[in-house]
């Protein structure tokens, strides 16, 4: 069972700030609560198994020019620069 | 009087036979938009050049230039892939205003094919859902039933198809995503084996799991689809070399012979009474066909659902951290914030759903809890993963319902996720394990419709069509009245 100050702990670390704290925080502990059937899924032993692609079928690490000033169409783009809110 | 209701195939060889016009065809598709869709809410946006390009492709024909295979087909579109210079918006009010700078590789696919794209469709905010009902736009309406939902995440693909809006659809698959709306509303749906179609240009959810998909009135315009959009793309690295392989080809080979698995997981506790008799007489169909069925239990399905929501939560948490306003987003002036409130703030314009798989995101993995739940996630992935490899040494395809349940009344089930998630349960092992998987449309039971899902091996999508063009000819189903 996890916790409500867990779960809004890390909502403020994700940046997540929401108005109907209660509503939210309890629908996502319910959410969570459920994946406590991992625990009798009986699998500690288990391998966790990735994909592998070889180096040499990845494609060039190159440069490849878009053709547009990708940019410029950013949301708050001021010319040179992007303008972002201060850091505290 | 135009017959909208055609095939993809069918369409093809009308327009290229001279019995039907493009923009003719084009023009009647945008009219039964214009009228019906208000009821249905399938579309997000319309193109509004669609005239011009079936005009221009018609004057190809005309002058016998080369023309692409879908000979202006009109096409919709998830609203998650970006076509160059249209709005994609995820259905979310985040991106409500975000113009693609690029098209996707499935699009330019398309594009060289003379595909026309008629409009960008409805879907659950970043395709966090199974119902439509979490667009920030507003639900997508059944056409069976106006008052139930037409599933999702890629419900306005389903209802665009199957209420004669378009010929064929494109929607994104990330745990069913195709195959449950497929369902819902009585369409094919395929999930491809994972990699057989690039995900660049994709707006990301999942993407060690997504995958796109066509949704289709045939089986036979599922696979003519594939044929178009399949294959490497570099800019995709998790796609795979399928050699050209044409789906279209011995699509009528028959199953005579093959060995079919009922996945018994897929039909105990929670399935509608109706659904369990529509998967036996499915079986039985199939036993006619020349096919052997016999019972297989994967026993890592009953924690699919929660391994899925674990794994697509963290790789979501991740994705939507790029969403902090700065770079793309809506009008929100930066002045008098500090920079954390900023994007805490920015981000309050992110649907509930999102909001809510986003907390989850974060704390699955984090430190001191990616033991209890991401870590086991991943290895019961790669436990099921063993037990449907092992399921395949004895069997060529997998059956069970597509869905457990039949279509919900739109408000039903939004406020219980967890009996929601339920409703995933025979969907997420194909994308959990990469297999390929297909809904076909089964039979309509008090008004609504019931789909079947196929499953084979990766790589085996020649086979899983041809079954499914198999059992699709087993059955004759009603259109939507609407």
């Amino acid at each position: 069972m996890v916790t409500t100050e867990e779960i809004e702990h890390v909502s403020k670390l994700m940046k997540i700030d929401v108005d109907n704290h209660a509503e939210y925080l309890e629908k996502v502990q319910t959410m969570i609560n459920y994946f406590d059937i991992l625990d009798s899924a009986g699998v500690e032993s288990e391998e966790i198994s990735m994909p592998e692609i070889p180096i040499e079928e990845l494609r060039n690490d190159e440069y490849i020019p878009f053709g547009e000033k990708l940019i410029e169409k950013m949301n708050h783009y001021k010319g040179t620069y992007i303008h972002a809110p201060k850091m505290s | 009087m135009m017959n909208l209701k055609i095939s993809a195939l069918e369409f093809v060889e009308e327009v290229k036979n001279g019995n039907i016009s493009v923009e003719d065809f084009i023009g009647k598709t945008l009219e039964r938009i214009n009228n019906i869709d208000d009821k249905l809410h399938a579309f997000l946006s319309i193109n509004e050049d669609a005239i011009d390009q079936a005009k221009n492709i018609d004057k190809k024909i005309k002058s016998g230039e080369n023309v692409g295979a879908c000979f202006g087909m009109p096409i919709s579109i998830k609203d998650n892939m970006c076509i160059k210079g249209s709005k994609t918006t995820c259905a979310s009010k985040m991106l409500e205003n975000f113009v693609a700078p690029y098209d996707a590789t499935v699009i330019s696919k398309l594009k060289k094919q003379d595909a026309i794209f008629i409009g960008k469709v409805n879907m659950d905010e970043f395709a966090m859902g199974l119902s439509t009902e979490f667009s920030a736009f507003g639900p997508s309406k059944n056409p069976w039933n106006t008052d139930y939902v037409p599933g999702g995440s890629s419900g306005g693909s389903a209802v665009s198809v199957s209420s004669f809006e378009c010929v064929a659809s494109l929607g994104s698959d990330t745990g069913g995503s195709v195959r449950n709306p497929a369902s819902f509303c009585s369409t094919v749906g395929y999930k491809p084996t994972y990699g057989l179609i690039s995900r660049y240009g994709l707006i990301s959810y999942a993407n060690s799991i997504e995958q796109i998909g066509p949704l289709t009135r045939t089986v036979k315009d599922a696979a003519f689809m594939l044929n178009l959009i399949a294959g490497v793309d570099p800019n995709d690295n998790t796609t795979v070399n399928n050699n050209n392989e044409d789906y279209l080809s011995g699509i009528d080979s028959g199953i005579e012979g093959k060995k079919i698995g009922i996945i018994t997981d897929m039909i105990g506790d929670g399935i509608d009474p109706e659904v369990l008799t529509a998967t036996k007489e499915a079986i039985s169909k199939l036993e006619g066909l020349g096919a052997t069925c016999e019972e297989v239990s994967l026993d890592m399905v009953k924690y699919s659902v929660a391994a899925y929501y674990t794994i697509t939560a963290t790789e979501a948490g991740s994705n939507l951290a790029r969403y902090d306003n700065l770079r793309y987003g809506y009008d929100f002036p930066v002045e008098g914030y500090e920079f954390n409130s900023y994007i805490s703030k920015a981000r309050k314009n992110l649907g509930p759903e999102v909001t809510r798989r986003m907390i989850i995101g974060g704390f699955v993995p984090s430190a001191g809890h990616a033991g209890k739940y991401f870590l086991k996630a991943m290895k019961v992935k790669s436990k099921l993963t063993k037990e449907i490899n092992e399921a395949f040494k004895k069997f060529d395809l997998l059956i069970s319902p597509t869905v457990p349940v039949q279509p919900f009344k739109i408000g039903e089930k939004i406020d219980d996720p967890v009996s929601l998630f339920l409703i995933d349960i025979n969907t997420v092992t194909a994308n959990l394990t990469g297999k390929p998987a297909v809904s076909i449309p089964f039979k309509i039971v008090n008004g609504l419709p019931i789909g079947i899902q196929l499953m084979a091996n990766s790589m085996d999508d020649k086979l899983l069509l041809q079954a499914a063009h198999a059992l699709e000819q087993t059955v004759s189903l009603p259109e939507v009245s609407i």
